[in-house]
């Protein structure tokens, strides 16, 4: 009978450890909760332009492909100069296409050979990219990856 | 503990999540994005030995020019027999090389080697794995990885395998539409019957579940592992090569710039038909023939894109109502429907689950990231980030004091998880009010008298001073059983009067959902009554402060000044009496007007003094309980 006493003691020492432990996992969690939480912040707010500036961007190739087959672009081209200033004052730059290419910054639309030609073949020698459609990237990110011709 | 990642392994695309703070969250992959196509590849540049591995988006976007060795659907093979009919389909289908290897499976060749499919999937999930980890800030051992509800023990076993050669301690391999019952909570419903159809990018499958006592089990599946949202894009793009043909007189089907360009703009029509009933497609020099250039131009209605691929649709209903045959069940059977994939985001589809059940699907959550969700959900059930004993209450209604003019000032808004605690400032509305009464209110109405009285009190002994001057704190404290404890303390005094509400959200179910119901009706209403006591309250502070002004200048003002401005002031006093928020607001702009002419002329070295002092003078910051 005076066994009792002191397991209830023990029961209650226990609880009371737990409580307290999770206690402080729950303080912990929620700190580091918000942490993350701000640094999520942080990166939403970096990109959270993407959507608008992606449309922005489908127009703008428009444009471009109508400057690109007109021949008389008188007025166009000012107009052009003022999208990407637009794009370069909330991040985004346009990818450059050159060199090999890198699927990193770059999607294969077609490759061909220099014949013009369907060509997938393993072959050795240098490739050429044309662009298709232009690339960007936001804050060093690839928010689009510039379409090419891969030219054999 | 460590945490658990949930992993949904897809045929074209794959996901994952975690459980935080015993909430689930979708991770994003190092590209920034949600889905991570299940895709893996060599480059073919560095030669001998085998190039650069991709996986994921770099290797969709290498595909073209290297089909070979750009191996997708893998998913398709593996844990299958080579002799299997199914993979006997499939290798007419797909660029890559297969082989039958040593055990009678599949081996699949990439680059100079021949893998497993087992091998090529641990690719894609260690690339999941290290985008998580580098997300995260740590590592990440364990794992749950969902298969289709039809996968066999050798598939099962083959995608545990994988999970395991990328380093990742599988801790459980769990059926996709039970992950996306989880996701939905539907484990803690008893006895019911869940009808998970699942329209993905490349296959449709449809299960039928049973809930009972913690388990889920799998009555029966279906479905047609080549039927899936890619077909809609294709039944689109030709459609749109030939109303081309038809306008332009030019087939554009074996162009293929003009076809990716084609693609693009049927992937955003669908998706904005889901949310539209007609868009317009605009895409200038699509081609050019001799005659000039071709441009596209097109105005797609949803009527016409459901027309175009209702086939598909009838045909997923077909297929599920075989389902219910083959699981011995009627429609009238089943007591939730799951909607999962990204084609289900289509109304049209929507709409034709909802007529063969007779009940609306759940579709709340992204149905891309639903299988997902759940996976990690049974993560945090197995790892104890879950814990089902501690079940935070929120306060079902906004708790509150009245203010000047008989507004209800909100303290704690509803839907704050409790224990919780907020302190306020407020101050006297009278010059020399010796108390102020606390009158605690429940509800989301405006103004107090719409709202429910909790309690009231005073506090008094309030020393003499002018208004907005005195500091009374009001804290609000609502500890885990829901009792309420508001206190009142004039902070030069030290004075303080406080009030014990228990079962302050002792309302009945009914009485909540009225009070919510009222809020909403009236919120409109509300708005305007608010905002005309307000701009009284407003305007009363600027005559309260403009005719101290005036006083306390005296002589300086000249006797005309003063008039003009004293004509102001009964002016607002006149408009107050207005039931029009705007009337006020004018009458007392232009008081504000004069009476900065005043104070400028008066103290060029001072700020103007006929800004109105607010009379909830400064909110402190709300503090943390334990």
């Amino acid at each position: 009978m005076i066994n009792q006493p002191q397991t209830e003691l023990e029961k209650c020492q226990q609880q009371a450890e737990e409580y307290l432990n999770n206690w402080q996992r729950e303080r912990a969690d929620f700190a580091n909760y918000k942490k993350a939480e701000s640094k999520r912040l942080e990166e939403f707010v970096k990109f959270a332009n993407v959507g608008l500036i992606l449309e922005v961007v489908e127009v703008l190739d428009d444009l471009e492909i109508v400057a690109k087959n007109n021949e008389n672009n008188e007025g166009l081209e000012p107009v052009l100069k003022k999208f990407q200033d637009l794009l370069a004052k909330y991040g985004a730059e346009r990818i450059k296409v050159e060199g090999k290419f890198d699927p990193n910054l770059h999607e294969a639309v077609t490759a061909e050979a220099q014949n013009g030609s369907a060509e997938t073949q393993n072959t050795e020698g240098e490739e050429k990219l044309e662009e298709v459609r232009a690339g960007y990237k936001m804050n060093g990110r690839v928010i689009r990856p510039a379409r090419v011709k891969i030219i054999k | 503990m460590a945490k658990i990642l949930g992993i949904d392994l897809g045929t074209t695309n794959s996901a994952m999540a975690i459980v935080e703070i015993g909430q689930p969250r979708v991770l994003e992959n190092k590209e920034g994005m949600r889905t991570t196509p299940s895709i893996v590849a060599v480059g073919k540049s560095a030669g001998a030995g085998g190039g650069e591995r991709y996986v994921g988006v770099t290797a969709k976007r290498q595909a073209v020019t290297n089909p070979q060795n750009t191996i997708f659907s893998v998913k398709r093979l593996i844990g299958r027999r080579f002799s299997d009919s199914e993979v006997q389909r499939d290798q007419k289908l797909l660029p890559y090389e297969i082989r039958e290897g040593s055990n009678n499976d599949v081996e699949v060749k990439l680059g100079d080697k021949w893998l497993k499919p087992a091998e090529i999937s641990a690719m894609v999930l260690q690339k999941l794995k290290a985008d998580a980890e580098d997300k995260l800030g740590e590592k990440i051992t364990d794992a749950i990885i969902t298969v289709p509800a039809y996968f066999d023990d050798s598939q099962r076993k083959a995608t545990k395998d994988a999970g395991e050669i990328a380093g990742l301690d599988v801790k459980r391999v769990i059926n996709e539409p039970t992950a996306a019952a989880l996701a939905y909570g539907f484990n803690k419903k008893k006895d019911e019957k869940i009808v998970v159809y699942d329209f993905g990018g490349g296959t449709f499958d449809v299960s039928v579940l049973e809930v009972s006592a913690d388990t889920i089990e799998v009555k029966a599946t279906g479905g047609d592992t080549h039927l899936g949202g890619d077909d809609f894009d294709q039944k689109i793009i030709k459609y749109f090569v030939g109303e081309f043909k038809k306008e332009q007189g030019v087939d554009v089907s074996k162009d293929q710039l003009a076809l990716q360009r084609l693609k693009d703009a049927a992937e955003k029509a669908k998706h904005e038909l889901s949310s539209t009933l007609q868009t317009e497609i605009n895409i200038p020099f699509l081609t050019a023939d001799a005659s000039g250039p071709k441009h596209f131009g097109l105005t797609f209605t949803r009527a016409k894109l459901e027309e175009l691929v209702h086939d598909y649709i009838d045909r997923s209903i077909e297929l599920t109502k075989k389902t219910m045959e083959e699981a011995g069940l009627k429609v009238s059977d089943i007591n939730e429907v799951v909607l999962v994939g990204g084609q289900t985001r289509m109304p049209a589809l929507v709409e034709a689950v909802k007529k063969l059940f007779g009940k609306e699907p759940h579709k709340d959550i992204n149905p891309d990231e639903v299988v997902a969700i759940g996976a990690a959900i049974q993560g945090g059930i197995m790892g104890g980030e879950i814990r089902d004993v501690l079940l935070l209450d929120v306060t079902p209604l906004s708790l509150g004091i009245e203010t000047l003019g008989g507004v209800m000032t909100k303290m704690i808004e509803k839907n704050t998880t409790v224990p919780t605690a907020k302190t306020q400032v407020f101050s006297t509305a009278a010059d020399n009010q010796p108390s102020v009464e606390i009158h605690v209110l429940q509800g989301e109405r405006a103004m107090s008298t719409d709202n429910k009285t909790l309690g009231k009190f005073f506090l008094d002994g309030i020393p003499p001073a002018p208004r907005g001057i005195p500091q009374i704190e009001v804290a609000f404290d609502i500890d885990v059983n829901g009792i309420l404890n508001v206190k009142a303390k004039d902070k030069t005094t030290n004075k303080e009067q406080s009030i014990r509400i228990e079962g302050s959200s002792g309302l009945t179910d009914e009485e909540k959902k009225r009070m919510a119901a009222d809020a909403e009706k009236y919120a409109a209403e509300d708005a305007k009554k608010r905002e005309l006591v307000e701009a009284r309250n407003l305007a009363e502070a600027l005559i309260y402060s403009t005719e101290k002004t005036l006083k306390d200048a005296g002589e300086k003002v000249s006797a005309e000044e003063r008039k003009q401005v004293e004509d102001k002031i009964a002016a607002v006093k006149d408009a107050q009496k207005s039931e029009d928020a705007g009337t006020i607001k004018k009458a007392a702009e232009e008081l504000s007007a004069a009476a900065q002419k005043i104070g400028e002329a008066l103290y060029k070295q001072q700020q103007t003094t006929a800004e109105p002092k607010k009379e909830e003078a400064t909110e402190t910051k709300a503090e943390e309980k334990k």
